[in-house]
């Protein structure tokens, strides 16, 4: 394929990251447009507010380095915030509570990847599938009502600081230095470029393509229950619809960041910046007023501009 | 003769339904040694490796290491004799690096579990590569490297592993020649350490400036062992070919070639080929010969718009086509490609629904699909085609190979295709059915269509075809009459000397 005419691979910007650029212009944009943009408190709080989806998009982007997919994603983790809400307000362990939510994740991971990886099922209808169950039986949980009553310790998670810094964000810090350690200074992270790359290598130096895929759809299920503890303390409660489509999000972060559908092409920094241009773009269409259905919109077309700059760049 | 072989097969048997790959055949590799294999496509080189890295298990035969009886039945059991295969497609992880590549599945511990000791890995993959005279820095990621260097790391990763017996299947084919260099030059180092290495090769200036003895494999069979010092390249050729002619078919007399139906003038595309001229008259089968990878079927697809073309003119029926796969198959050309169940057919549908696929235009000009009709058509194809097949509804990827293949031809026929390029026809399919195809192809000279055929076996070109052009590197390097063809003058034309 070749383009003649006006390209951005001619100019020095080539070899910018798209993610870098996108999230520059939104700055700038909802920097002039909305005067409460660039304040400090508002930073704060769109990184906030990002943590959540950080939680998601950090294992997303490990699965889809896979050439998988993780649909189920969020609603597995509405259904570990309902389990933590009821367990908490039944036993008054919050201790109990947070591993029951991770016992949730864990027991979804483990079915995707065994489904996946044990029984052939494409990831694409195994998760859409475990998608379903995980928002029926939060429905069926809670009678499609907000589970309230949950005790103070819980909710200082979200609202809590140290040392200046709010609790989210180290969580989501740490989150991500351990995502990153695992990724690129670990065997498991080593095999998980290679699934996405080159499975027949894996199998021809002896390593359980089977096992690797479990262990990746696993770290995406006890990832969605970490986020549940974060959901739970920031609604300071349990809702049935609280995480309705944050499997988009998600995988419109991976993409934005440049990780690739195929061969095992991922990024990690790109992810993080992914989840704080969508963060910025939410944050920014709210201070302009713009309704959520647009917003839903807009973060479809960010992806797509994002993945046009990548593309633009690749073309030389 | 007190050598004991580092490895040796001996009495190696295989067989495929409906053919015999190898027979009886013995093979003997020693430290130090470059051996070379060579042979004819479909000679059973490739089984025969196959057999020694532990791919496939022989019907019957015996291997010995270091002269001790021994058994491979798997490929774990052939590294542990320290046998490596370099693959044509490298079994390389693209983004990972080359020193991760290369320590793959035996990466280095660090003092955390789980964690891998990265500068350790560096340090230990420089060391090889630095074995192998491979200058580079094992931070590289591998999908940024050439075809040539993610070779270099294939090798680099089976030393690693102690490998004392390198398998290299074509390794140059796809090299520079400064890449080629650089290969000789490391394989003169392994061979210093006492790595065996079995070459196979095409290429007669290789087999002779870098073999230390040759083994020749006709059609299953050991047919030489030889020396170079004691063999000439003419020798060499006479050896790989005349195989007898396969008796169950005959070539009819065919019809005297009519108006020119393509003329190919200097044609080049950036996918390989340089100024290709050919023509095809109605009435005329002709041959398109050459090496696997020296530019037929990049050629083929050129010539049916599939590919970029930079300079020349493809006349169809006179008048000029090119860049658009609509327009050839709307003015009567057919490309039949090499891989009928990804590119030549919809395997889940029917017999009937791939027939009419071609044709919807011609048979449903309103657009709306009558089942009928289709149904009729398709019939009339499957008759005139003898498909072996009860009904059209038949799902196609039930049918053997012979008649799926009758199918995809059946699908232009029916879109009223004049002109049908044939890209090995016959791959896949067994002996028996082979003959069927050829009477498919003459049937449809008879009626006044032309055919350019493609085809890696000599026989088959020699056998079918009216004429012949032979390419090599991307070029016709020689047009062969009917008189003047011959497995000989193929091979000859078509090898690099």
């Amino acid at each position: 394929m070749s383009t003649r005419g006006f390209s951005l691979a001619a100019l020095p910007v080539a070899r910018v990251p798209g993610v870098a650029i996108v999230l520059v212009v939104l700055c700038a944009g909802f920097g002039v447009t909305s005067p409460g943009f660039a304040t400090p408190a508002n930073i704060a709080n769109i990184l906030t507010q990002s943590t959540i989806l950080l939680l998601l998009a950090l294992p997303m982007t490990v699965i889809i380095m896979t050439e998988g997919l993780d649909l189920s994603i969020g609603a597995v983790l509405t259904f570990a915030s309902i389990v933590l809400a009821v367990t908490v307000i039944a036993t008054g362990s919050p201790t109990l509570a947070f591993l029951a939510a991770l016992g949730v994740g864990l027991c979804f991971g483990l079915g995707n990847g065994v489904l996946i990886a044990v029984f052939d099922i494409p990831p694409f209808i195994t998760t859409l599938g475990t998608l379903g169950i995980a928002q029926g039986l939060s429905l069926l949980v809670t009678d499609g009502q907000s589970v309230v009553g949950i005790p103070r310790s819980i909710e200082q998670i979200y609202s809590g600081t140290a040392a200046g810094i709010p609790f989210p964000i180290i969580i989501a810090a740490l989150a991500y230095f351990i995502t990153h350690a695992l990724l690129y200074h670990t065997r498991f992270g080593t095999y998980v470029f290679a699934l996405g790359g080159n499975r027949e290598a894996l199998r021809v130096a002896g390593i359980s393509v089977r096992g690797m895929l479990i262990r990746v759809y696993v770290f995406g299920g006890l990832m969605a229950g970490f986020a549940a503890l974060l959901m739970t303390a920031r609604l300071n409660s349990a809702h049935p619809t609280a995480g309705i489509g944050m499997e988009f999000d998600a995988i419109a972060a991976v993409a934005v960041g440049g990780t690739s559908f195929e061969r095992g092409n991922g990024w990690l920094l790109g992810t993080l910046l992914g989840v704080i241009a969508v963060g910025v773009l939410r944050n920014g269409l709210n201070l302009l007023a713009v309704p959520s259905s647009v917003q839903v919109a807009c973060i479809g077309a960010l992806v797509i501009v994002a993945l046009f700059i990548d593309g633009m760049r690749a073309e030389r | 003769m007190t050598v004991v072989p580092l490895f040796e097969l001996r009495g190696i048997s295989k067989e495929f339904p409906g053919v015999k790959a190898l027979d009886d055949v013995s093979f003997e590799i020693r430290a130090g040694e470059v051996h070379m294999l060579v042979g004819e496509n479909g000679a059973g080189k490739s089984t025969l490796m196959k057999i020694l890295c532990g791919a496939y298990r022989a019907d019957r035969g015996s291997f010995f290491n270091n002269g001790e009886p021994v058994t491979i039945h798997d490929s774990t059991a052939a590294r542990k004799f320290g046998i490596a295969v370099i693959f044509q497609d490298f079994t390389l992880v693209p983004y990972l690096d080359i020193a991760q590549n290369i320590f793959l599945g035996r990466e280095f511990s660090s003092r955390l579990p789980g964690f891998i000791d990265r500068r350790r890995i560096h340090a230990e993959a420089k060391r090889v590569l630095d074995m192998i005279g491979f200058d580079i820095d094992p931070r590289m990621p591998v999908h940024g490297l050439g075809v040539a260097q993610q070779q270099m790391v294939e090798i680099a990763k089976a030393l690693s592993q102690d490998a004392r017996i390198l398998v290299m299947d074509e390794p140059t084919a796809a090299l520079s020649d400064r890449e080629t260099e650089l290969l000789f030059a490391m394989i003169a180092r392994l061979k210093k350490n006492g790595v065996a290495i079995i070459y196979i090769s095409h290429r007669l200036s290789e087999v002779f400036a870098l073999g230390d003895r040759i083994t020749v494999l006709r059609d299953g069979r050991n047919i030489a062992s030889l020396l170079p010092a004691e063999t000439t390249p003419d020798q060499l050729v006479t050896l790989m070919v005349g195989r007898p002619v396969d008796t169950t078919y005959t070539r009819p007399s065919r019809p005297t070639p009519g108006a020119v139906v393509l003329d190919v003038k200097n044609l080049s595309g950036p996918s390989g080929f340089s100024d290709i001229n050919l023509t095809v008259r109605a009435g005329e089968i002709v041959g398109l010969s050459g090496l696997v990878g020296s530019g037929r079927t990049e050629v083929a697809r050129a010539i049916f718009g599939a590919d970029r073309v930079t300079a020349g003119e493809i006349r169809l029926f006179g008048k000029r086509i090119g860049g658009s796969t609509e327009i050839s198959a709307l003015r009567g050309m057919a490309l039949i490609p090499e891989n009928r169940k990804t590119q030549g057919l919809a395997l889940a549908r029917s017999v009937g629904d791939n027939i009419v696929l071609a044709g919807l235009r011609k048979l449903f000009p309103s657009g709306v699909f009558v089942p009928r009709r289709a149904m009729k058509a398709a019939r009339a194809i499957i008759e005139k085609l003898r498909i072996a097949t009860p009904t059209p509804r038949r799902p196609v990827a039930t049918l053997s190979g012979g008649n799926q293949q009758k199918v995809v031809v059946g699908k232009w026929l029916n879109a009223d295709a004049r002109f049908y390029i044939f890209d090995e026809p016959t791959r896949g399919i067994d002996v028996g059915a082979k003959a069927e195809i050829f009477r498919l192809l003459d049937g449809l000279v008879h009626n006044g269509a032309a055919i350019l055929m493609i085809s890696s076996e000599q026989i088959e070109i020699v056998h079918i075809c009216d004429r012949a052009y032979v390419m090599r590197s991307g070029r016709i390097v020689g047009e062969l009459a009917h008189h003047e063809l011959t497995e000989a003058n193929i091979v000859r034309l078509g090898i690099h000397q």
